[in-house]
């Protein structure tokens, strides 16, 4: 099941059988654009090899045959490369894989060969205008998809909205863990917080993200920032005025994700949490 | 509870998971044996938790952008796309289509445009020299009779392959774009029809008129049954796509328009096997140097499994 995208961040939520809700980022015009010129060359240069073996048969005297099989599957890859691929590799073409995009259906679930199919076949439409050379070979300018893409909020093309798909990134992100605070100065400075001190969910948020970044700031930049929030804190637990309001920062940051105390590591509760899972 | 403990305990979990879907997008899952792929749905569900819980446990922007993209990746391992299965393809080719197809109002009106058009047009083409002028031109008269000014045999001898080959591209594909075309409400599917029978119909009225008729029929009659009915099941299938958009039977729109493809694309498919079908006889049979009689035998032959498929199949299955 998905929800509507809320923002404009071209986000989407889906929620899984397991009842939870995570995000995808959906893939707009501009990301799909280039996995589908990288598609083009693969495929231009499969037909380049298949022609060149398909001109073997004249060398055995069975031109024709040659002829005739570089033209089946010159159609057959036109029409059902695509569709070919996302069937088989769950919605992806080497294009898509190589870029880290993904067919879905609108529900979150994977795409049957059907909707693959019927998704590339329908591109045709998406394609127009399409500016021929004669020959078989034409440019398509892909007008019609840009303006079906920009009228709904999944960036759906015509054929993505009639076999009910939609592309979304499936980018790979490393794990950071949280930001070292071993320097004595915090670690003494974390003392001084009022002991019931408990960082709400906005506060740990603004803390994390603080902490990730102040290292690209210059010290007076960081006191700048870290003020906004320091100040009034400083106000409340009558601490002095004079106060760094960066070594507060990170001394809360400290308190929130690492040690209730200093030196204490494992925190008293940690007991309460909740069961792992067991590997079978 | 401390998000620093939290994340030290589940780190080596949520590394085992990325590897496991690494190896899954890699070799599949079939191959990596049935420990490694419970090993996985069991971290999976752990790695779910870990992200619905992750606001109770407070844990950093980042850790929970990271456990989105671990817990999408591995759902799609996970929920994957349905093999194709043979049975299931065998039901939807000769009991369920076959049923589509003969209630399939689209496909009989698609019947009806393009056959009664094709009738008119070969009719006043036969008779009036000046409607084939307006219809065709000069040039492409001119081109036709020069066509079939040599008995069939002697324009396609040992080119068989070739053009059955250039046959499949180049019809089928027209049929395929005639269905795409048909999404823009139904219009570009009906153009095409209107077209095709137009042209067809004063081709074949033509024709008729001049010396070269012989070699024309004998061309034409073998392939002409499987060729005509494709155009216009892909024309049928468009119009099915693009009436859907205007007569939505209480959906939304994007809703009625998904129903219809889900009904369409058999019918689209059909249309390219017969595409193919009517590519063979025309590469093989249509220029050998076969007696009429055997074309003509091929092209009643091919009706009556037109008829059988649609009419006898049809009404035994479906609904």
């Amino acid at each position: 099941m998905s929800n509507p995208p809320r923002q404009l961040d071209s986000r989407i939520e889906i929620v899984t059988p397991e009842n939870i809700a995570f995000e995808y980022v959906l893939a707009g015009p501009f990301r799909r654009l280039p996995a589908f010129l990288i598609d083009v060359f693969i495929r231009a240069a499969a037909l380049f090899v298949i022609f060149v073996a398909c001109m073997f048969f004249s060398v055995i005297g069975a031109t024709s045959i040659g002829l005739g099989m570089f033209l089946i599957i010159w159609f057959a890859l036109s029409w059902f490369y695509g569709g070919l691929f996302e069937t088989l590799w769950n919605g992806q073409t080497p294009g898509k894989r190589l870029l880290g995009l993904r067919v879905l259906s609108i529900d979150g679930q994977p795409i049957n060969a059907l909707q693959a199919v019927l998704r590339n076949v329908l591109r045709d439409v998406d394609a127009q205008p399409m500016v021929g050379f004669g020959a078989g070979f034409a440019i398509p300018f892909y007008m019609l998809a840009l303006v079906a893409m920009a009228s709904n909020n999944r960036f759906q093309r015509l054929g993505d909205l009639a076999s009910g798909t939609i592309v979304v990134v499936e980018k790979r992100s490393q794990l950071r863990g949280l930001a070292a605070m071993t320097q004595r100065e915090v670690v003494a400075f974390a003392q001084n917080l009022p002991v019931n001190f408990a960082a709400s969910r906005a506060m740990s948020q603004a803390l994390s993200i603080y902490v990730a970044r102040r290292e690209l700031f210059s010290p007076p930049r960081r006191f700048e920032i870290a003020r906004t929030l320091a100040e009034p804190l400083c106000v409340r637990w009558g601490l002095p005025a004079d106060t760094n309001p960066d070594l507060l920062l990170c001394a809360l940051y400290y308190r929130a994700f690492i040690a209730d105390r200093p030196g204490d590591q494992r925190g008293p509760r940690a007991e309460r949490l909740p069961a792992e899972v067991s590997s079978p | 509870m401390k998000v620093a403990l939290l994340l030290e305990r589940r780190r080596e979990q949520w590394r085992d998971l990325e590897q496991l879907c690494q190896e899954m997008e890699r070799r599949g899952a079939r191959r990596m044996g049935g420990p490694a792929v419970s090993r996985f749905a069991s971290l999976y569900r752990a790695a779910c938790a870990d992200l619905a819980l992750a606001d109770a446990y407070q844990l950093p922007p980042d850790t929970v952008e990271y456990l989105h993209q671990l817990v999408g990746r591995s759902h799609n391992q996970f929920y994957r796309s349905r093999p194709f299965r043979w049975r299931d393809w065998g039901r939807t080719m000769f009991v369920e289509l076959p049923g589509r197809l003969l209630r399939d109002r689209a496909l009989w009106l698609a019947f009806a445009i393009f056959w009664g058009i094709f009738g008119l047009s070969l009719f006043l083409a036969f008779t009036s020299r000046k409607y084939t002028q307006e219809a065709l031109g000069e040039v492409a008269m001119g081109r036709f009779k020069e066509m079939y000014s040599q008995p069939a045999q002697d324009h396609g001898a040992n080119a068989g392959p070739t053009m059955t080959g250039f046959y499949v591209m180049n019809n089928a594909g027209i049929g395929l774009r005639c269905f795409a075309a048909g999404l823009l409400l139904g219009v570009g599917g009906l153009f095409a029809l209107v077209f095709n029978a137009v042209q067809l119909g004063a081709v074949f009225g033509y024709m008729l008129t001049v010396d070269e008729r012989a070699n024309f029929m004998e061309f034409v009659t073998a392939h002409g049954p499987f060729e005509l009915t494709a155009v216009v099941f892909s024309a049928a299938a468009g119009m099915r796509l693009g009436f859907s958009l205007v007569a939505t039977g209480g959906l939304s729109r994007a809703a009625s328009l998904r129903r219809a493809a889900v009904e369409a694309t058999p019918v689209i498919g059909a249309a390219v096997v017969l595409f193919c079908l009517a590519a063979l006889i025309e590469g093989f049979v249509s220029p050998s140097a076969a007696p009429y009689a055997a074309k003509a035998a091929v092209a009643v032959l091919s009706t009556a499994m037109l008829l059988f498929y649609v009419v006898a199949l049809g009404y035994s299955g479906g609904e």
